[in-house]
């Protein structure tokens, strides 16, 4: 006999096992995998849709001077980089044709008697059109206005309209939703799949009876212990990765000002993450062990499910005064919370109230759990209930 | 030696285990008999612990076991247990760690253990792909890879052809140390009697007999085959006093010495007719298992 590992390590060694197993797991890997390029595919398709300096080639026969240079100012106003507008030179109108209807040019601009005409395959992109139309017209207007001799600066005088912008932030609103929404489902989907992976790895170590020889070894309360640790590295190496991807992901397409303003989100919410997932853990391995088989986890695990849907549906459905609220209570608040504060500011005694609920629960649930499992992970013969487990006296 | 001190486990209102005392002796090993639903799991499995006796005690060299003692044994359940998506040899190695090996420690003793098991080719393969039989032998290696103080085996041989119950029973010889009791059930009785040099039958939750082998087999009075010659009727061998006739049929008769010993119920059986045949009977545990559980 080697001198016996001290109930200590123990918990390490099964944590381990968790973990070292399910990164060589095919499936797991195929799904991280997954989420990954999904996220980089929404930063791809938001770029195409909207994003990007814009570049835009326009069809002239002889580009007439300071139009284009004043349409790519026009286009470029609020925008981080300039936009682009490219002359494409052509010798005569049909040519110029020719070039909007093979794609080489996205309109074309021909002089007509009595100014212009902008032709298109099938109507002009409108921000282009405005501002050509912007352009052309002041170009004309200051080329007229010499030409009359006229003081254009006087003419203008006192027309001038300036913007200023009450809430900058409001411009981001949107994304900002999109990304409290990103936290929820993210927390929804990995606390429901790897609180499945660690009822079926209790379940199956129950169904093959290792259970019985595990039990014989260590402490079923390392054996708990070592699964929730191991399960939760591996959760949270997930979200990590997947929140990293996010983060460069907004920093490549230029997105600097919501990645700044989204950093504090985001640290929140990895550590509620990892609280609100360490309480349901403890849930989830009891869900297994009153389990005798995989199918009996449909219903054990409903209770687990139920604590993550519920409350996902209605802090998704809800009015602001219910998400204040629900941001406050332990586990829903890693949903609700990080959203609430990429949105606008929370106040600081609120998120210490959501960490506060949620580390209460983690150790009533983890105290709860731990009780229930010892009684019920070496059953043998038939599915157990949650009330049966708890009135079980050994 | 490793004590069961009136253990008792009551489900609700059904006794399974009744008070059964025995005592499991080291260095030899101990067949644990009885019928299905005799309470032989229930017994093992509250020896190493994953089920709690309703009352009794299990003893360790006369004091009661503690736990760090128990978790020094080496158990294989009934109903088997290991990780099938795992690597034969991965699987004992994190076995061995469990019980406190190093890692470097537990990976020499497992491929020791394979190799005589003849698995060594095996051991990178997932537990899953072996043969059930094989699978049988990586679980007695997951139970003796911690070199354990006392084996506790629930129908260890149950499942294997002759030739792999050789090889188990022999690297059960080998690893099998004077200080080391084991406990092993089985249903197998030709299998016990071939292996075992205690028995302990259980019936119905209740011990109906325990001790060494021969012990059991003379337990009860001498019973002697006499075969007479040129087809001389044994029935007359009644009016012999001092033994028993149990069954004549023809010249051969079953018979119990009541006062005799056998010498002189030789020649007293010679005084009747000559006899080409005196063997003592030595009652095959079948039967004593029988008589024990009836």
């Amino acid at each position: 006999m080697s001198t016996p590992t001290r109930p200590a390590g123990l918990w390490r060694l099964i944590a381990t096992r968790e973990v070292t197993t399910r990164i060589r797991d095919k499936a797991f890997i195929g799904g991280t995998l997954f989420s990954v390029v999904l996220i980089i595919g929404v930063f791809v398709v938001t770029a195409l849709v909207s994003g990007g300096p814009r570049s835009y080639d326009v069809a002239v026969v002889e580009a007439p001077s300071g139009v284009l240079e004043g349409t790519a100012a026009y286009l470029s106003v609020g925008e981080g980089e300039p936009a682009e507008v490219n002359a494409v030179e052509v010798d005569d109108t049909a040519a110029a044709e020719g070039a909007v209807r093979d794609g080489e040019a996205d309109v074309a601009l021909l002089p007509t008697a009595d100014g212009f005409e902008l032709v298109s395959e099938d109507g002009a992109d409108e921000v282009l059109e405005a501002a050509l139309r912007a352009a052309i017209a002041e170009t004309v207007t200051a080329t007229n206005a010499q030409a009359q001799d006229v003081d254009l600066e006087a003419l203008v005088a006192g027309s001038e309209v300036t913007a200023r912008e009450l809430d900058p932030r409001a411009a981001e609103a949107g994304a900002r939703s999109a990304v409290a929404f990103g936290f929820a489902i993210v927390f929804l989907l990995t606390a429901m799949g790897f609180g499945m992976a660690i009822s079926q790895s209790v379940v199956r170590e129950k169904e093959s009876r290792v259970v019985e020889i595990l039990a014989a070894a260590v402490p079923i309360r390392a054996l708990l212990w070592g699964k929730i640790v191991g399960n939760t590295v591996l959760a949270l190496g997930q979200v990590v990765i997947l929140v990293a991807v996010s983060l460069i992901g907004l920093a490549v397409t230029g997105e600097t000002g919501l990645l700044a303003g989204l950093s504090g989100a985001m640290a929140w919410y990895v550590v509620l993450f990892v609280l609100g997932f360490v309480s349901l853990a403890a849930l989830w391995s009891v869900a297994g062990s009153l389990a005798s088989k995989q199918e009996d986890l449909q219903s054990t695990t409903l209770p687990g499910q139920m604590l993550l849907f519920v409350p996902y549906f209605v802090s998704v459905l809800a009015g602001e005064g219910v998400r204040v609220v629900f941001s406050m209570l332990p586990i829903v608040s890693t949903m609700v919370m990080p959203g609430r504060i990429a949105e606008g500011d929370v106040p600081l005694w609120q998120i210490a109230v959501a960490i506060a609920s949620t580390v209460v629960a983690a150790f009533v649930f983890v105290r709860l759990g731990e009780r229930m499992f010892e009684r019920t992970v070496l059953r043998t013969g038939g599915k157990l209930g949650y009330r049966e487990a708890l009135a079980i006296r050994e | 030696m490793l004590s069961i001190h009136r253990l008792t486990r009551v489900y609700g209102d059904k006794t399974v285990l009744d008070e059964v005392s025995f005592d499991v002796r080291p260095g030899r090993m101990t067949g644990f008999v009885g019928a299905n639903g005799a309470g032989k799991t229930t017994t093992m499995r509250m020896i190493v612990g994953v089920l709690a006796p309703t009352s009794g005690e299990v003893h360790w060299h006369g004091a009661p076991l503690t736990t760090e003692q128990r978790r020094s044994f080496g158990y294989m359940p009934e109903e088997r247990g290991l990780y099938p998506g795992q690597k034969v040899l991965d699987q004992l190695v994190f076995f061995g760690r469990l019980h406190g090996m190093t890692t470097a420690e537990a990976k020499e003793r497992a491929q020791s253990l394979l190799a005589r098991l003849g698995l060594t080719e095996r051991e990178d393969d997932l537990l899953e792909t072996l043969s059930l039989g094989n699978q049988q032998r990586v679980q007695i290696a997951a139970s003796l890879v911690h070199r354990p103080s006392a084996l506790i085996l629930d129908e260890p041989f149950s499942g294997l052809d002759p030739l792999a119950v050789d090889a188990m029973v022999s690297l059960l010889r080998d690893e099998v140390t004077p200080e080391m009791p084991v406990l092993f059930s089985s249903h197998q009785l030709d299998l016990v009697e071939r292996l075992c040099d205690d028995l302990v039958i259980l019936s119905g939750g209740r011990l109906v007999a325990a001790g060494s082998v021969e012990e059991l087999q003379s337990s009860q009075d001498e019973r002697y085959r006499i075969r007479l010659a040129d087809q001389a009727d044994a029935g007359a061998l009644r009016e012999v006093p001092g033994l028993e006739v149990l069954d004549a049929e023809d010249s051969s008769a079953l018979v119990r010495l009541t006062t005799l010993a056998p010498e002189k119920a030789l020649v007293a059986a010679q005084a009747v007719a000559p006899v080409v045949e005196f063997a003592r009977v030595v009652r095959p545990l079948s039967q004593i298992f029988r008589e024990a559980s009836a």
